[in-house]
């Protein structure tokens, strides 16, 4: 149905997107964490401008528009303020080390690719069988949310959650509704405002946006 | 007509406890008091009503509960426990106009009394298993709030309060577990389905239910080992609630427990019923032990109700025994003296928590060594507290004694039953009986001649006025129905042969004559008190006159004064006199094992010598064994647990993160 060469872009940008996620696991620069996202973006965005083209849908091809723009520009943008107030700043010691986050992303792209078998089976096609690489791309997301230790990975892992769950979104259901991805870019982009704000102050009081050392908050 | 009675019972209390909440402050009181009496008799009428004819009424509505609507139905052993809250409501909402007269009432009091009250009346009547549920919780709720109206700030009341709420809680969820899993297997939720079914269920699914629904009724019941809520609440809780709780709530555990075995369950097997009575005698044991060794008034007066309601369980365990073993006619005989000695229960201990609470309220304190000649001060309180102690020691001429006198005939022709077990069980009933009836004699020797007898021993006794008429009223209502239960028992014993006839899944003969006095029907046996009562008058004339007739010595004919119970001295101070504590001295020395009794003796010298003491000091508590050491251990352990999970959560964001993590990737492994 699809032609081979859309396909071939199709899974070629939906393999950045997981690769971008695994990058952000073995970077310790903060920048290049951010170009990670900004890179996935426009990945993101690729995916959905082919899906339009292909099925000619303008409200796909706004879709396109917007997530090129919120998370290729300006949440890579606000970001990028973040860590130019901090320069120098590096995720020096993460609570798990590189090597050993690499080896779990394996593990978890194996998990994905088992679970999305149920996933797949419900519609079988060429586009669904790509949404293992989404599944997976939430699950590193997730454990860069876990082990790493600096304010601003923090809010890349959650975009990386964001990123891997739009591409499954796009890929399941070959098209969000138009509202429900405004609705949802909105949200992270207030999210990420709200972050940018808390690590700001974080470093204003504490002199560092180390989570870790939040624990002395408790009780 | 007694279906329309009854609703509108409980559309009255239903209202009472509206406009105990929004009436202006001056009104509420004597409002919500006037509706609820109104709602009593109401239901006095409906529930009477059933009895006296012996016709159940039963209705279901789709309306008020979602999905399974609301069924009700009044069979005369249900009536029988709408009738005796309704009487002990009655004389409660009378005595509470006085109670609270004192100081503005708060919202919440005015309201939750005539609350818990709607509920007390509707849990007998619940036909389904969710129309039960949503009852018997309502009634747990309003109970905590009513109880902690009066005293919210102190710590023991809050203490109170928890332990009745936990214990209530778990009772209840035990309740559901039974019930649920007994109407899953029984194809319906309505008592009437579950009842056409129980042939088919087998014997270990019923005996798990029955077991469930037992621990959590023996909890409400207040059955020993489940008993530690009433020491702490019965004392905390406004007089009124104590009066309702201990008259008219921990009946309806008793209640539970013969609706699902006898009605739902069919009676089912003889070890059933003995594991009911052998609580039943730990129970009155315990209880009466304790009531003997307590010196605050209300705390030995719920100790005294775990007795009572031992004694119940006893009867209702023997009853329950002999039916499986197929001795219909002696089980009916058993059980009705149950019912009758539960209803006596309520009439006396609800006149003695009232007057308790009467007490209290005019000297300011309810610790036995501390108050001393209230009879002078308030007689009228003082003559209906000592008709309840009298009933309650099971004096001839009142009704502790017309139904302890038929449990006693009951267990004691039970021995011609062909089971050895049994026999042994109603062996042990019967020397519960003996014992715990010479312990709560002890008791409430120690609480009438203490409490109320020789000289004030505190200022608060000492400056006690009579409490108001609404207060005497209330009090005279439940002493009035202990006398004529007393003197004629005949009146009520139709009404409970009826109640006794429901009870029991296959039924009973007639276990009593018709007439005033008490005479057995299926065995030899018969009693009349009234005779007695009037041998006993004209016995006290006789004599009297007799002493009149006699020439007096010199010395008799101008005596010389002194103070009562003060041994002729004339220098006689209350600090001479014997407290609660030196009254219950001996029968704490010979149950030591048991009672566990922790004494704390200071002696301070003078700085000259070591032989002239300056101050002595003596204190001694006596705590609940159970409690040490079934509970304690329990509660550390769950501390224990509870610190060991607080160190999971250590403050980390990562750490919590990573919980979510587990917790995402470990539900995708199993679903893949």
């Amino acid at each position: 149905m699809r032609t081979g060469a859309e396909l071939d872009v199709v899974e070629l940008a939906a393999g950045i997107v997981l690769a971008g996620a695994v990058l952000a696991l073995w970077r310790k620069d903060l920048r290049a964490l951010i170009s990670v996202l900004s890179l996935q973006g426009a990945a993101l965005a690729t995916v959905a401008a082919v899906l339009a083209v292909h099925d000619g849908d303008a409200g796909l091809g706004v879709v396109a528009g917007v997530v090129l723009l919120a998370k290729g520009l300006v949440i890579p943008g606000l970001l990028a303020r973040v860590v130019r107030a901090d320069p120098g700043s590096r995720e020096t010691a993460p609570l798990v080390n590189v090597p050993a986050s690499l080896i779990t992303a394996a593990v978890l792209v194996v998990v994905s690719y088992l679970v999305a078998g149920h996933l797949t089976a419900l519609f079988p096609g060429p586009l669904t069988r790509l949404a293992p690489l989404g599944l997976a791309t939430v699950l590193v997301g997730f454990f860069v949310l876990v082990t790493r230790r600096k304010a601003v990975s923090q809010i890349v892992g959650l975009l990386l959650v964001d990123n891997g769950v739009a591409l499954v979104a796009f890929l399941l259901t070959a098209g969000v509704p138009l509202l429900v991805e405004l609705g949802a870019s909105l949200d992270v982009l207030l999210v990420v405002v709200v972050l940018q704000v808390l690590a700001t102050s974080m470093r204003a009081r504490f002199g560092h946006i180390d989570l870790d050392q939040l624990r002395e908050l408790h009780d | 007509m007694s279906t329309a009675a009854y609703l509108i019972g409980l559309g009255i209390a239903s209202a009472a406890a509206l406009l105990g909440a929004v009436l202006p402050a001056r009104r509420r009181l004597l409002g919500a008091a006037v509706l609820s009496s109104a709602a009593c008799l109401a239901a006095l009428a409906g529930a009477g009503d059933v009895l006296v004819s012996g016709h159940a009424f039963s209705l279901h509505t789709a309306q008020v509960l979602p999905l399974t609507g609301v069924d009700l139905s009044l069979d005369p052993l249900g009536a029988i426990f709408v009738v005796t809250t309704a009487v002990v409501g009655l004389a409660v909402s009378c005595y509470s106009v006085g109670y609270g007269a004192h100081q503005t009432p708060s919202r919440t009091a005015t309201a939750m009394l005539p609350a818990f009250l709607t509920t007390l009346l509707l849990v007998p009547a619940a036909a389904s298993l969710a129309t039960f549920m949503v009852a018997w919780e309502l009634m747990a709720l309003a109970s905590l709030l009513a109880l902690l109206t009066e005293h919210r700030r102190r710590r023991e009341t809050r203490d109170a309060a928890q332990w009745y709420a936990v214990m209530t809680h778990i009772g209840a969820a035990a309740i559901l577990l039974g019930l649920v899993l007994l109407a899953a297997h029984a194809g319906g939720q309505s008592f009437a389905a579950i009842a056409a079914h129980r042939r088919h269920l087998s014997v270990p699914l019923a005996s798990v239910v029955f077991l469930l629904t037992l621990f959590g009724f023996a909890s409400k019941a207040g059955a020993v080992p489940l008993h530690v809520w009433l020491p702490r609440a019965h004392p905390e809780a406004p007089s009124p609630v104590s009066a309702l709780m201990s008259g008219a709530m921990v009946n309806l555990g008793i209640y539970g427990i013969l609706r699902v075995g006898e009605d739902l369950l069919g009676g089912g097997e003889l070890w059933w019923w003995l594991v009911v009575a052998a609580l039943g005698v730990v129970s009155a044991v315990f209880g009466a032990l304790h009531a003997a060794a307590s010196t605050d008034t209300k705390r030995l007066l719920a100790y005294s109700t775990v007795d009572n309601i031992g004694l119940v369980l006893i009867g209702v365990g023997a009853a329950g025994a002999l039916a499986a073993g197929g001795e219909q006619a002696l089980a009916g005989l058993v059980l009705l003296a149950a019912l009758f000695h539960l209803v006596n229960h309520a009439l006396f201990k609800g006149c003695l928590f009232l007057g308790a609470g009467a007490v209290q309220h005019a000297a300011g304190t309810r610790d036995l060594d501390r108050l001393g000649g209230i009879a002078r001060k308030m007689p009228a309180t003082a003559v209906l507290f000592g008709i309840g102690a009298l009933s309650i020691s099971a004096l001839p001429g009142l009704n502790g004694f017309a139904s302890e006198w038929l449990l006693l005939e009951g267990l004691l022709h039970g021995f011609a039953s062909h089971s050895a077990v049994t026999e042994a069980a109603l062996l042990a009933g019967v020397a519960t009986l003996a014992i715990t009836g010479g312990l709560t004699a002890t008791a409430f020797v120690k609480a009438l001649g203490v409490g109320f007898l020789g000289q004030p021993r505190s200022e608060g006794a000492g400056d006690a006025r009579e409490v108001g008429p609404s207060m005497l009223a209330g009090m005279g209502l439940l002493a009035g129905g202990c006398v004529v239960l007393g003197v004629v028992p005949g009146v009520v014993l139709p009404a409970l042969d009826r109640a006794t006839t429901a009870g029991l899944a296959a039924g009973a003969p007639r276990a009593v004559l018709p007439g005033l006095g008490l005479a057995l029907a299926s065995v030899r046996g018969a009693i009349d008190p009234a005779l007695l009562v009037g041998g006993l008058l004209v016995g006290i004339v006789v004599i009297w006159g007799a002493l009149r007739l006699v020439p007096r010595s010199a010395d008799l004919r101008s005596p010389r004064r002194a103070a009562a119970w003060g041994c002729g001295r004339e220098l006689q101070t209350a600090r001479m006199e014997i407290t609660a504590t030196s009254f219950a001295e001996p029968l704490q020395r010979v149950f030591a094992d048991v009672l566990r009794p922790d004494h704390d003796l200071e002696v301070t010298h003078t700085a000259e010598s070591r032989y002239f003491p300056e101050a002595i000091s003596f204190h001694q508590r006596v705590d609940d064994a159970i409690e040490r050491v079934v509970y304690r251990p329990v509660m550390a352990a769950v501390t224990w647990w509870g610190r060991l999970a607080r160190r999971v959560p250590n403050g980390s964001v990562h750490r919590y993160l990573a919980f979510g993590f587990a917790a995402l990737v470990l539900v995708l492994v199993v679903l893949a």
